[in-house]
């Protein structure tokens, strides 16, 4: 439940609100993008901005979540497609998510890896 | 050994012995170990090594694409996110898949 509410939010800012993305992240926070590393929310949100497309629309296909080790923490497991405007294909993608409590009762992001899926 | 190498070890170990033997993956997971497979949940070692064994198909090649790998935060541990091909015995074409793994030492 935890993971398509916070699934559904996250692709919801990213297609709409990019520059709202980086307050779901936390300094100690880290995202591996295609392989490059990235840590702490400045460095995301530059990354995130700076994506090679202004506009997009992510679809999901699946999710899955289950408990991680860390205690009310849940490691999300989406896969989808991304569409870009003026492209008639769309992209695959697999991203896997570590959200961790906040003392506020709300999940930020200790891990995001994304990658797309070729082929 | 850096934690790219260990995750990159670690892919390598559990694919091979995917292949090989797939019961002898039951060491690699505990009570609490949980398997979310095509989205069917299943937890513990046991359960888990039941359900890998009795997939519909004996043999099986793993060829891996890419492997990223993140220390898991607070809690310790390591997120090992896999992408490649699974190669089944007698169809032509492989099948694609990414599996995402939380790994802890014990």
């Amino acid at each position: 439940m935890v993971g398509r509410a916070f699934v559904d939010h996250y692709y919801h800012l990213f297609d709409n609100e990019r520059a709202s993305l980086p307050s779901l992240y936390q300094p100690t926070s880290m995202l591996t993008f295609e392989g490059q590393k990235i840590v702490g929310v400045d460095d995301i949100s530059s990354k995130l901005n700076q994506l090679s497309f202004d506009q997009c629309r992510h679809v999901v296909s699946t999710i899955d979540s289950q408990p991680s080790a860390f205690t009310g923490g849940v490691v999300v497991f989406v896969s989808g497609s991304l569409q870009l405007p003026g492209e008639e294909h769309h992209l695959r993608f697999s991203q896997m998510f570590h959200l961790i409590p906040t003392p506020q009762g709300n999940f930020f992001v200790q891990n995001d890896i994304f990658r797309l899926n070729y082929g | 050994m850096d934690p790219d190498q260990l995750s990159r070890a670690f892919v390598e170990h559990y694919y091979s012995a995917f292949d090989a033997n797939r019961a002898g993956l039951g060491i690699l997971y505990q009570d609490e170990s949980m398997l979310t497979f095509e989205g069917q949940k299943i937890q513990g070692s046991q359960n888990i090594v039941a359900k890998l064994t009795s997939l519909p198909f004996q043999q099986c090649q793993h060829s891996i694409t890419t492997v990223d790998c993140q220390p898991s935060g607070p809690a310790g541990g390591m997120l090992v996110f896999v992408s490649g091909n699974l190669q089944l015995a007698g169809e032509q074409h492989a099948l694609k898949f990414s599996q995402g793994f939380e790994v802890r030492s014990d």
